[in-house]
């Protein structure tokens, strides 16, 4: 009798966790499309706004970095690299972005440098300790009603972008979707702390406006420089002469 | 002939952070408040990401000579128009150019008008 109970409770509450996430799944919005910076009143944020409240160590750890690159104007998308979070979610906008949503994972590419970010859902997540740190992090997601939470971890620490950080921060940023004289509007309200380079959480908020019918362009990006290696191993390999070239 | 600036020019530079390569100039080195029109002969163009490199052949009153530009990327100038083959060696074409600040040859392209008269840009 007893073990009939349990397995009925069992039961119950299976069919009560399935029943919840089919209807999550079932209600959640539809993000999917290719999305442009907002342009409508107030703008489509992101950008600008108060400066970031770093710690006296990231101060000097971001002044180390310009001193490096301001007298060229060097910078990561110039050598193809991309921006990383939350610059990369920020920024995006003035090169779109497209969002392809499937229950168990989002995934966001933006189409400058070709930066894509994946979020997981339930048991695509996969352990902290197996995760690589990278520059776009590791981002999970779940649904508070039509709110779509992304909470993003295992950062490198980055001092080559607008937003630096350090690899223990920690960014989350809550998505909604409305409608503005007929077209859909997609709002980010994003928060980044961090223990180590801010004295205090950073908060923005970015727009976009969806683009119907819009697509992305590959942002093909280092073949030139592939071309220059090229180049230089022909130049290295002509010099030596023919007999350079005997096995 | 005159030339509108991209509209994209401030949001190609900030959005992707994607400044000068390696070997090409700081944006900060460019006048983009103060743009100019050149005309020239292409002697050799490269529209790819992250910016494009055009060499023109100009004649102005310090005589003729090649210049090297560099522009938006290809992304950027196709969404504002541009196609591929439009612009050739050979062809005779207006660039729209944020200048160097210290007056010395060169720029960013921020729009240009073909030999066929298409605008990219504008």
């Amino acid at each position: 009798m007893f073990k009939t109970l349990t397995a009925c409770l069992r039961y119950a509450s299976v069919t009560v966790l399935l029943t919840g996430t089919a209807w999550a799944q079932a209600e959640a919005p539809d993000f999917t499309g290719v999305w442009t910076n907002y342009r409508g009143p107030g703008g489509g944020g992101g950008r600008g706004g108060p400066a970031l409240p770093l710690t006296a160590e990231a101060q000097a750890k971001v002044a180390d970095y310009q001193s490096l690159v301001s007298p060229t104007g060097e910078t990561p998308g110039g050598h193809c690299l991309g921006t990383g979070m939350p610059g990369s979610m920020l920024g995006s906008g003035g090169y779109p972005m497209e969002i392809i949503q499937r229950p168990d994972q989002i995934t966001i590419i933006y189409e400058a440098h070709n930066e894509i970010r994946r979020v997981y859902f339930g048991e695509r997540i996969i352990p902290e300790s197996d995760r690589f740190p990278e520059r776009n992090g590791y981002s999970t997601g779940r649904w508070e009603g039509d709110t779509l939470v992304v909470d993003t971890t295992q950062l490198r620490e980055q001092v080559d972008q607008r937003y630096a950080h350090s690899d223990q921060a920690r960014i989350v940023e809550r998505y909604t979707m409305s409608e503005e004289d007929g077209r859909k509007v997609l709002t980010a309200e994003m928060t980044m702390t961090d223990p180590v380079f801010l004295t205090e959480p950073f908060s923005a908020v970015k727009r976009w406006s969806i683009v119907p019918n819009g697509f992305l362009m590959t942002y093909e990006c280092n073949e030139p420089n592939w071309h220059r290696v090229l180049d230089e191993l022909r130049a290295e390999r002509d010099s030596a002469g023919p007999e350079g070239t005997q096995p | 002939m005159k030339l509108s600036l991209l509209v994209v020019t401030v949001i190609a530079l900030g959005a992707a952070g994607a400044g000068p390569a390696a070997a090409h100039h700081s944006a900060a080195a460019m006048d983009f408040q103060n743009t100019v029109e050149i005309e020239g002969v292409v002697q050799e163009i490269e529209v790819v990401n992250p910016h494009l490199t055009l060499v023109l052949r100009v004649t102005d009153e310090r005589g003729t000579r090649d210049i090297e530009f560099e522009g938006h990327s290809r992304n950027n100038v196709y969404r504002a128009g541009w196609r591929p083959d439009i612009v050739k060696v050979g062809d005779t074409i207006t660039i729209r150019v944020a200048p160097m600040r210290d007056g010395s040859d060169g720029g960013y392209v921020t729009a240009f008008e073909t030999a066929s008269g298409e605008r990219v840009g504008v």
